[in-house]
This record gives structure tokens, C-alpha cells and sequence, in this order.
């Protein structure tokens, strides 16, 4: 069986982002960077099948500029076999509809099984890739998976609201969006560490993929008004609860 | 500007949410049409268009046919906007529906200003302002950002249709959430009691202030040790690490290990006694109240 | 005639007598080599190690440390017994071998006789007290283990048979004496027996038995006194009485240090397949050497913080679990019979290995498992430690935080960014200030890098950081198993620091400093490293601390990574003297002091078994009546201020750091 598992690298989210000089996205320096979350539980179900079947062939794959090799040794550490840098030092502004064909146009022939990403990305958050990849492949899609059986084929539970669930079955070729609660993504070993040293990672420049136009403008990108920034109040407690109240109408949508 | 609204329902019922998107369309004052695969049974309330695609033939959760759906009511009514919500349906669709229009696709809207769609970045703390190009657009809008105010009235007429297709995905069923221990991690509001509590015998007051919110417990690490609440309640490093929209800290000092397992809330509210505790430093409001007065107050006055 | 002892009286010097004596004897010793020798293949199971370097020194060690008794004596009665029981034996070892030196060669081949005389005076009045008060010592060693039987010291057969063995030797051999003396001295030279007063009393009391009882009885406890010593020699090597080759050996074979020197393995070498240990023969052959030198007097488990608050971590067991396995079944998976509770509840304070009169390693072993766990397995204390550790890899500190933020603590003082080559080249540094995670992070603990800030300003020291370029030093991360990680960091730190040409390094925290001084060293580092309450003492002595004495109470907490594994005590107190200090001290201090939780990266972890560590430790402080505790440790702090919320006693006790004493008494210019 082949399986691929496409991953995105992201700063971190405690970082302090500084916008950059365009004002189009965040300066990248002084960043420190990770595998996005949900990929990791991507590349962690991809490796546990595996483990279930024998058989299956993991490619992870990532786009973006010459840091995100540091993401796919990761993932080759965590089980994957062989990796797919699809280099692009503009990824961050490149839109999901762009991301996901120089993916699909790499994919296309390879006859992957399954493809498993995660659902959205932390610093970007459209949640589009993944799906436009299914479409583009013409493959079946589930997202936001929060569990995943191979019996007798395909079963998985999105997660929807409320910590309902719903029971999906679905055939291969297909791709599956992960969610966090899909499993808990291993602690590379230092023996899978030495050996991805060796496994191959092949990179493609995005130059010699299919590319789109850009269907947006990104007009602005900004800090928010921090709506309070520490705001301190101090009174007596009914003004207080009167204050906090039409601050959480204003700033917040739970009242 | 048209817009194209697509309802959801979920176990044979209209999910409220829906009326956000109504909310939406009025807010920018556009014209609106609504599609759904649904039940006649339980029909929205606006003044307008549904069409209405029998949920019991088509399925609750269907992308590849719930797609077609939507496609064929683009083409009879050519909207500039499809609105999704931002939930695990509208999220899946869209996506699908964008790839085949062509059309750029913004997720989780809070804003419309100017003819650009604003989105949130990087857990909120950021905020981009996205114009699209192309002739249509899709979108998903933030639940609870564009709530109507107002009870929802009207009376939709519904066209009914039927979308062909066929499915690639089997729906099997729902599955009820099983009560596996508290996961703070999906609660929206979060009110945890620190030390400033003070006793066990205080926690109802903090209890209550989540109840009224519909929101849930959390305790910082002392609370937790002391066995004022249980464990599976503990926010923190060594506790559960968690993102509510609103997170209420009562009584909580701030100490690094807690800071780090909250600070990714959407809006913090600290109240302490101390102008100078550390969660002062992430907190967007900090009221410098007894927190025995201030949450019995505000609870009475939710 | 002068007084003299004929050797061999009665049983004779005849060839049957030497020749049976000399037969058995070396039959005997032939069998106790090979049993030696069977110990020896089981050693050779792990893998090998030097520790001969250096010999002379090594042997110098053992001598003063055997002769002196000194690790024995740290456990002052019992410790007293064993060390005066220990000479005394000398002394009637020496006795007999003197007897064999004149009997078989200066006798024999010389005619010399040298026992005699004023020296054959002092030699048997020697020897007759030693008996004497070797046999008080064992009565008091064996009632204390069979009488009071003292909870955690551990009573097996073997006690039982080595007690009578010893009983048996002492008493049989002043019963020959005796004896002797009865058919002898008593009869002919009454004025030599008070030279052997034991046994005049003995010969006293058999005054009125005949000669014919006396000669036979003689010949009898002799040749039994001869068969329980040769039975003595046995028993050695099979019980724990090997200890007095084991013990001394293991003197021998000492870790030469730096104390708690971890190995760094080699991550290059592609050929190791396997890291840490999970079975015996992953251990050096010193490994289990220590199980065959270890008495069970289980001092390291009733000095050990963990054992004492609940948790199920014996260092004793630990050590006796690996013989056990080497000796009976070196193919089971060590970390499954010791258990991942106790390996994982370490500290790494060394209370064991700081007490062990065998001194045996405790440490590195726990430490060896813990890294095949998270090496091999991927395993790790809990999750919230896999949780800092992927945090430290990501941002370099374990709290997850923004690395970019690490030097924001010091916005608005008077300090320099090394990177800031502009600001350096105009006023270049007197020390880098290394800070570490905690005071670059934590609330509490940025407070104490401020006040170091500020003392060293005041004493005209300009201080450097390296901002957002220093990283977690590694330290709880190496401890909790992650090699790897730990040498990512640490090359990279190296890296940095190597960028400017400091002469010195100060550290506010004992684990940084520890970790830079001793870990860094075995990857290329070379820079000067001091802990901050040294430097802080060597300015205060040259009166470059401008500060007010001002009196108060207070008792002192000592790190045991300033204590234990640095040696460092003196000079903290000195600071608090010069502050003005009134220390009342706590029953465990200095190496005695009890850890307060949060070594050996448990920092990271939260504490599930058995009571709070940190809160024992607050007690212990209260005890002492005084209204501060003075700490000089991020952890220690975090800990004590956590440990007095929990134990409820904010109102009577305070916890500071001993850079905020200082500060309080800054002179203000």
C-alpha cells in the first residue's frame, strides 16, 4: 500500500510575530519552527499503519523553503520511508489552491493509496489543502478525522461539535484530514533517527510543477487592537461586573 | 452582492448556527438565498429562498452530492458569496465547492470591511484582510461572530430539489461523546479557581460562574493538589493545555506552569486581589476585586 | 628467660602438624580463589572500563580511606563499632601473621625469634585487647542487628552464619590462649600474663583443671579454631563478607570524577545499535562489580528523598537487583524487575552515593536505564516530560515559550547582549552571565537574574548575556535520558558562547553551572565557569559588594548540586555571614542536606507517588524555628515557594533566594 503524508512546517505559537516588511505575513527571523500540530497526528497514523499492515510505503512530503528539510527528517525519524521537499522559498505566500496543485501534479502518477494530512495548518489555519488536493486527485475525502480503524477497510469518526462523532466508511483512494485526539504522535527513537539520516529525500523546485494564479489579494496584515492589553480595573464589584460584562458583548462572541 | 447561505442540520434538526448566517447576510445588508439537505419538518426562519434537498434520500453528510447540491443552486442563482459556516461541515464543503468554481475561498470570517473578508492567524493573534480576484467567492464565517441579536422571524419559501450524484463515503452513524474524563481542550469557556479561592468549600462559587457561561471547571495546579477539585479539572503544563474563547481565571496568580497552559486563549479575564500578579501580563481584562465578592456578583448578573 | 610464646606449643611442630595445617589451609584458599574466580567470569559479562589509571593515587585512596574508616564512620555508632571491630581484627591479623613470619621463615630459615621480649610485650598485650574489644564490638553490632533490628537494615542466614563464624574465632582463640596459658604461664610465669590479660582471666579460671584436660582441650579448640577459620575463608567469598576485598577494591576502582560525571555516549558511531542499559551485559563490568561490594546497610536508601517520601526507588535494591540478575539471570530485561516508578522518581541528589561506605554508583546506573528508555523506546517520566523535552527541542526551554523572548527580562538594565558586537566592542564584559531557563522565564526566578544584575553593577562588574541566542544548558533533559537532545543543545551553546571570547562564566543556577563546568567539558568547552554565591563571595571578601550588614534569621537550604556534586557550602554561609546572618541550621545540612525534589529533571515531571519531597524539606526547615529559608537554586526556589503553599505555613515561613538578601542590603549610592 502507499501512503502519503503531507506536512507543513510552522512556527511555533508562542512565538512573538513581528509583521514583515510588505505587510503580507510575518517576519521569519527569530523564529523557531515545528511540524504543525495536526500533521504530526498525520504522520503518526500513517506510521501506526504500518506497523498494523507491513506492507506500506510512506512518503511524507512538505512545500515550502529550504527549513522545512529539518520537518521531513522528522517525520522520516518518526517511520516514514522516504521524503518529497518540494522547494519554495515563497510558500508562506502562496494560497492553498497553488500548495495543493504542485502537490497534486507531484502525486498524480504515483498511485498513493492514501493520503493523510492534518485538517488545517496553525499559523494559516484555512484548512483548504487537503480537500482541494482530494478534488484535484479525484479521490474521496474525509476531514477532521478523530479515529481511524483499517478492517475490512476504511473506518473513521470526524469530529464534529459537541463531542459528537460521526462513524464514516470509505474506500480507498482517499485522503483524510486529522484532528487532534486521532493519537498521540511517538517520540522518535534515536536508533529511527540515525537511520533517516539515510533515507532518501528528493526535492523538487516548485518552478517545475504545475502552478495557478493567485485567486486573492492579501490587503493587509496586522496585529489586532489587543482589546485590553491588560486592562485594569478597579472599582466597586457592581461597576466591575457591569464593566467586564459589556467588555466580553464587545470583545468576545460567548455572551 | 448576493449571497448564497448553506444551512446545516444535524440528526434531523436545523442547527441554530445556522441564523449566523443570516445574521451575516444582514449585517452586510445583501441579498440572500439559502440551500440545505434538510427536512421540511423544521424549516428556518427568514424571509426568503431555500432550496431544499430531502436529507432522508441525500444524507446528513454527503461532500460529493451535499457539492453537486450547491453547484446546481450556483448556477440558478449566480451569488458573488457562498457562506459556509465554520464548522465541521461547512469546512469539509467548502473547500470542494471553491476547488470546482474556481473561486477564491477565505476560512473562518469575523469581519467584512471594504469589500475585503477579514481572517484570524497564528491562534487569533494575528489578523489578515483578503480581497478576492475572481468572480466568485467562498467563505466560512466564525461561529458566534455574526450571531443575530434578534429572535430569528419569517417564513422561507422552500423550492425543493434533487441533486444527482453518487456517493464515495458510507455514513454509519452518530456517536454520543462518552464521559472519558474531563477534556478541557474542546470547552469554549473555561473559569478556573486558583489559591485565591481560598478553600474548598469555595469552588460551588467558581462552579457556578462556568454553569451560568455553559462553560466548564478548571483548577491550577495548588487547587488540584489540594484536592479541592480533581485532577482531570487542572490547567497547566503538568495539567491539560487549552485554547477556550474565553478563559476566566479566579484567584490564579499566574505561575509559569499555568500561564503556559492557557495563554492561548482567545480572551483572558484575570480577577485577583493583586494589580501585580503574573497574569496580569497575559490577561486582556484584570479586575483587582476579591474574587469571593466579584464571581457571585457577575454570576448573578449573567 | 624472657617472656616469650613457643608457637605450635602442644599441637607440635612436627611435619604432620605443619604439613595438615598447611594442607587444609591451602586447599581452603585454593577453593575461595575459584569461588573468586566464578565471581570474576559473572563481572566480565559488562562491558570493559578503565579504572587503573592513575594507580598510585588510586591505591593511596583506598589505603587512607580503609585505614581511616572514613565513609563507615559517617553513620557515627554504628559506624564506630564496625571501624573499631575492623582494627582490632587488623591488629589480631597482623598478630598471626607475625607468628607465621617468625615460624616459617625467620625462624625456620634464620633462627631469628623476634617474639619475645618488651616487643612480645606489646604484641600480645596488643593482640589480648583487640580480642577483647573486637568481641564488645561484634556483641554491640549484633545487638543492634538482632535486638533493636533497626527498621530498614535487612537480616538474611548469611548474618546468622557470619556472626557465629566471628563469635566463634574471637572466642575460640582466646579460649587456646587460655588454655595455654593455664598449663603454662600460670604454672611457671605468672608475672608474664598480665602482658595477655584475657587471658589470665581465662587462665584464672582454670586453674584447678588438670594438665591432662588442659593439653588435650588445647589441641582440640586448636585445630577447631584452625577449621572455623579455614570454614571463615569460605563463607568470604559467597556472602557479604567478600566486602572486605570487594569494598577495598572498589576504593580502588573509584570514579576518578569530576563527581557525577555522566558518560557522553558517541552519537556519531553508527556501529552501537543499542543505548542506556536494559540488561546486564549493557552495563560496564564495574556495574556489577558494585552489587558484589554492596553489605545491604541500606544508608543510600535511608538517606534517599525519594524512598523516604513513598516512592517505590531503593538505591540498595538497585544495586542488588543487578547482581541478581548477573549472578542468576543476566538475560532478563532490568528495567521490567526494577520497575519504571523507581527509576523514574530519581533526583540525582547523590545522598546515596555520598553516604555508600562501599562506594558504590548509584546514579549513573538509574540514569543508563532511563536513557534505553527514551532512546529505544521513545518512553519518557510522563507525558508532560516528553511535553518539555519537545518544547525545549522547539523553542529551548522547556515552558515552551518564545526563544525569541529569552533576553526580554533584562530589557532596561544595565546589560549587555553579546551579540550586540557594537555595544561589546565599546564596553567589553567582566563575566557572561549564563541564566538559564528559569530566571530567563519564570516570574519568580527573573527576579534573582535582576538582583544578580544589580549586585554585580554595584560592584563595578559589567555583566553580558547572550539573550535569545542562549539555550535550555540541558541539564534535566540529559538527566531524564535524552541524550541526544542533550548534546543538540549543548554543541550548539558551545557554539555560541565560543563566539566571544569570555574569560569567565557565572551562573545563578547549580545545575547550569554544574552542567557547563563538568558535561560541557567532554565536548570541546573550555571557558571558566563559576556559580554566582563563589564569585559573588570572592568580591564580597575583597569588599567589592558595597554592602549594609544587616542582621536576621535564618536557615539555609544547601542545593545538592552546590553541596554533593560541587563541594560548594562554605561559601554561601560566607555571604549570609557578611549579610548579617544568624544561620540556624537545619539536621541535614551541608552533604547531609535533603534534596528538595526537582533534580534529575524531575523539574519536568509532576510527583504522583508517595507524599511531596518538597514539602518534607519545608518541615525540616520549620523545625528550625527560623522565619527564612535561604535558597540559591532556581528549582529550589520554585520548589520551597510551591512546598510552603502546600504545607500551609506562608504565615511562619518566607523562602529567598540569597542574591535577594544581598540586594535588600545594597548601599544605595
Amino acid at each position: 500500500m502507499k501512503v502519503l503524508v503531507c506536512i507543513k512546517q510552522v512556527p511555533d505559537m508562542e512565538s512573538k510575530f513581528k509583521i514583515n516588511a510588505n505587510g503580507t505575513w510575518f517576519d521569519e527571523n527569530d523564529l523557531a519552527y515545528r511540524i504543525n500540530e495536526y500533521d504530526e497526528y498525520a504522520i503518526e497514523q500513517a506510521v501506526q499503519l504500518k506497523e498494523q499492515l507491513n506492507n506500506v510505503d510512506i512518503t511524507v512530503l512538505s512545500v515550502g523553503p529550504a527549513r522545512v528539510k529539518e520537518a521531513l527528517k522528522k517525520a522520516l525519524a518518526m517511520g516514514c520511508d522516504d521524503a518529497v521537499h518540494i522547494e519554495d522559498e515563497q510558500s508562506s505566500l502562496k494560497e492553498p489552491f497553488q500548495i495543493a496543485n504542485f502537490i497534486s501534479d507531484f502525486a498524480k502518477d504515483k498511485g498513493f493509496d492514501i493520503v493523510f494530512t492534518g485538517m488545517q495548518s496553525q499559523d494559516r489555519g484555512s484548512g483548504q489543502v487537503g480537500i482541494i488536493l482530494s478534488e484535484l486527485l479525484n479521490m474521496s475525502c474525509v476531514s477532521t478525522i478523530a479515529d481511524f480503524e483499517y478492517k475490512d477497510g476504511i473506518t473513521v469518526k470526524r469530529e464534529l461539535e459537541g463531542g459528537l462523532k460521526s462513524v464514516i466508511k470509505v474506500a480507498t483512494p482517499v485522503v483524510l484530514t486529522c484532528q487532534l485526539g486521532l493519537n498521540t504522535p511517538r517520540y522518535p527513537t534515536l536508533p529511527n533517527i540515525m537511520k533517516a539520516k539515510k533515507k532518501e529525500l528528493l526535492t523538487i523546485p516548485s518552478t517545475e510543477l504545475f502552478s495557478v494564479d493567485s485567486s486573492y489579494e492579501i490587503v493587509n496584515f496586522y496585529h489586532p487592537q489587543k482589546s485590553g492589553g491588560s486592562l485594569i480595573l478597579e472599582g466597586t464589584v457592581s461597576e466591575l461586573v457591569d464593566k467586564l460584562i459589556g467588555i466580553l458583548k464587545e470583545k468576545t462572541s460567548v455572551l | 452582492m448576493k449571497l448564497l447561505l448553506v444551512g446545516e442540520y444535524q440528526e434531523k434538526k436545523l442547527l441554530n448556527v445556522t441564523y449566523d448566517l443570516v445574521g451575516f447576510a444582514n449585517k452586510l445588508g445583501a441579498e440572500k438565498v439559502m440551500v440545505a439537505s434538510g427536512y421540511e419538518s423544521d424549516l428556518p426562519k427568514f424571509d426568503g429562498k431555500l432550496y431544499l434537498a430531502n436529507a432522508n434520500d441525500v444524507g446528513e453528510y454527503n461532500p460529493s452530492v451535499h457539492k453537486q447540491m450547491i453547484l446546481d443552486v450556483v448556477e440558478k442563482e449566480n451569488p458573488d458569496v457562498i457562506v459556509f459556516i465554520h464548522s465541521s461541515f461547512g469546512w469539509d464543503l467548502a473547500p470542494r465547492v471553491a476547488t470546482a468554481l474556481k473561486a477564491a475561498q477565505f476560512t473562518e470570517v469575523i469581519d467584512f470591511k471594504d469589500g475585503s473578508f477579514i481572517v484570524p492567524s497564528c491562534n487569533s493573534k494575528l489578523r489578515r484582510e483578503l480581497k478576492a480576484k475572481t468572480n466568485k467567492t467562498v467563505i466560512t464565517i466564525q461561529a458566534g461572530a455574526f450571531s443575530p441579536l434578534e429572535e430569528p422571524i419569517g417564513s422561507v419559501s422552500v423550492e425543493n430539489i434533487t441533486p444527482l450524484g453518487s456517493s464515495n463515503v458510507e455514513f454509519v452513524s452518530y456517536e454520543e461523546a462518552e464521559a472519558k474524563g474531563l477534556d478541557l481542550t474542546k470547552a469554549d469557556i473555561i473559569v478556573t479557581a486558583g489559591r485565591g479561592v481560598g478553600k474548598k468549600d469555595n469552588i460551588p462559587i467558581i462552579q457556578a460562574l462556568a454553569t451560568k457561561l455553559g462553560g466548564e471547571l478548571g483548577a491550577s495546579r495548588p487547587v488540584a493538589d489540594n484536592e479541592w477539585v480533581d485532577h482531570s479539572h487542572q490547567v497547566g503544563t503538568t495539567g491539560q493545555t487549552v485554547s477556550p474563547k474565553l478563559y476566566i481565571a479566579c484567584g490564579v496568580s499566574g505561575a509559569i506552569q499555568h500561564l503556559a497552559g492557557m495563554k492561548k486563549s482567545e480572551f483572558i479575564v484575570a480577577i485577583n486581589t493583586d494589580k501585580d500578579a503574573p497574569i496580569g501580563e497575559i490577561a486582556d481584562v484584570l479586575i483587582v476585586a476579591d474574587v469571593l465578592q466579584f464571581v457571585p456578583a457577575l454570576t448573578n448578573k449573567l | 628467660m624472657e617472656i616469650s610464646r613457643e608457637i605450635y606449643w602442644n599441637v607440635g611442630n612436627s611435619l604432620t602438624t605443619i604439613a595438615l595445617m598447611y594442607f587444609f589451609t591451602f586447599l581452603a584458599m585454593g577453593y575461595v580463589v575459584y569461588l573468586f574466580y566464578k565471581r570474576y567470569k559473572v563481572y566480565q559479562l559488562g562491558k570493559p572500563l578503565n579504572r587503573t589509571d592513575n594507580l598510585a593515587e588510586r591505591i593511596k585512596f583506598m589505603l587512607t580511606n580503609m585505614a581511616g574508616q572514613i565513609k563507615v564512620r559517617r553513620r557515627s555508632r554504628p559506624g564506630i563499632a564496625h571501624s573499631i571491630f575492623f582494627w582490632s581484627f587488623t591488629i589480631l591479623f597482623i598478630g598471626t601473621f607475625l607468628v607465621f613470619v617468625q615460624a616459617d621463615i625467620t625462624d625456620l630459615f634464620f633462627d631469628y625469634v623476634f617474639l619475645k621480649g618488651d616487643f612480645y610485650k606489646v604484641y600480645s598485650f596488643s593482640l589480648d585487647i583487640a580480642g577483647l574489644v573486637g568481641i564488645i564490638m561484634l556483641g554491640g553490632l549484633f545487638i543492634r542487628r538482632f535486638v533493636f533490628k533497626p527498621k530498614s537494615l535487612v537480616t538474611s542466614k548469611e548474618d546468622t552464619i557470619i556472626h557465629i563464624l566471628l563469635f566463634a574465632i574471637l572466642i575460640t582463640g582466646f579460649l587456646i590462649e587460655g588454655v595455654r596459658m593455664a598449663a603454662t604461664e600460670l604454672k611457671t610465669n605468672p608475672e608474664w600474663m598480665i602482658f595477655s590479660p584475657v587471658g589470665m582471666v581465662i587462665a584464672n579460671m582454670l586453674s584447678q583443671v588438670s594438665d591432662s584436660v588442659l593439653l588435650l582441650s588445647h589441641k582440640i579448640i586448636w585445630w577447631v579454631h584452625l577449621f572455623i577459620v579455614l570454614a571463615f575463608f569460605i563463607v568470604i567469598p559467597v556472602t557479604k563478607l567478600r566486602h572486605m576485598f570487594t569494598i577495598t577494591a572498589n576504593y580502588v576502582f573509584k570514579d576518578n570524577g569530576p563527581t557525577g560525571k555522566l558518560v557522553t555516549l558517541n552519537m556519531e558511531d553508527e556501529t552501537i545499535e543499542s543505548f542506556g542499559v536494559s540488561k546486564v551485559t549493557d552495563f560496564t563490568w564495574k556495574d556489577i562489580f558494585d552489587a558484589d561490594a554492596c553489605i545491604n546497610c541500606s544508608r543510600c536508601q535511608d538517606v534517599c528523598p525519594a524512598n523516604a517520601t513513598g516512592k517505590p526507588l531503593s538505591p540498595m535494591s538497585v544495586i542488588n537487583r543487578i547482581g541478581n540478575a548477573a549472578f542468576n539471570d543476566p538475560n532478563i530485561n532490568l528495567i521490567d524487575d526494577i520497575g519504571r516508578d523507581s527509576i523514574w522518581s530519581c533526583t540525582t541528589c547523590r545522598a546515596c552515593e555520598d553516604i555508600c561506605p562501599a562506594n558504590n554508583e548509584h546514579v549513573n546506573k538509574i540514569i543508563d536505564f532511563r536513557r534505553n528508555l527514551v532512546l529505544m523506546e521513545g518512553e519518557f517520566a510522563g507525558d508532560e516530560v516528553m511535553q518539555a523535552m519537545d518544547n525545549v527541542e522547539v523553542n529551548g526551554n522547556p515552558m515552551g515559550l518564545a526563544m525569541a523572548s529569552r533576553g526580554d527580562w533584562a530589557i532596561g538594565l544595565d546589560v549587555v547582549i553579546m551579540s550586540d558586537t557594537y555595544e561589546i566592542v565599546k564596553n567589553p564584559v567582566d563575566v557572561l552571565y549564563y541564566v538559564g531557563c528559569y530566571a530567563s522565564f519564570d516570574a519568580r526566578n527573573q527576579k534573582i537574574a535582576k538582583n544578580f544584575v544589580e549586585i554585580c553593577n554595584a560592584s563595578g562588574i559589567k555583566v553580558g548575556i547572550l539573550g535569545k541566542e542562549e539555550k535550555c544548558c540541558g541539564e534535566p533533559i540529559r538527566k531524564m535520558g535524552n541524550e541526544y537532545l542533550y548534546q543538540e543543545l549543548a554543541k550548539e551553546n558551545i557554539e555560541n558562547l565560543g563566539k566571544y571570547n569570555v574569560l569567565k562564566i557565572v551562573t545563578t543556577c547549580p545545575h547550569c553551572f554544574n552542567t557547563l563546568n563538568k558535561d560541557y567539558r567532554d565536548l570541546g568547552f573550555e571557558t571558566q565557569v563559576e556559580h554566582y554565591t563563589v564569585f559573588l563571595d570572592r568580591l564580597e571578601k575583597e569588599n567589592r559588594i558595597p554592602m549594609k550588614e544587616e542582621a536576621f534569621d535564618c536557615t539555609y537550604h544547601d542545593s545538592c548540586y552546590l553541596v554533593r556534586h560541587n563541594d560548594i557550602d562554605d561559601q554561601p554561609r560566607s555571604l549570609l555571614n557578611a549579610a548579617g546572618a544568624n544561620i540556624i541550621e537545619m539536621d541535614k545540612s551541608r552533604k547531609n542536606t535533603s534534596c528538595c525534589g526537582a533534580g534529575g529533571g524531575r523539574i519536568l515531571a509532576e510527583e504522583h507517588l508517595g507524599t511531596k519531597i518538597n514539602i518534607a524539606r519545608v518541615n525540616m526547615a520549620q523545625e528550625t524555628g527560623a522565619p527564612t529559608l535561604i535558597s540559591n537554586c532556581p528549582f529550589c526556589l520554585t520548589m520551597f515557594e510551591d512546598g510552603i503553599k502546600m504545607a500551609d505555613c506562608e504565615d511562619s515561613l518566607v523562602v529567598k533566594d540569597l542574591s535577594e538578601i544581598i540586594v535588600e542590603r545594597l548601599k544605595k549610592s
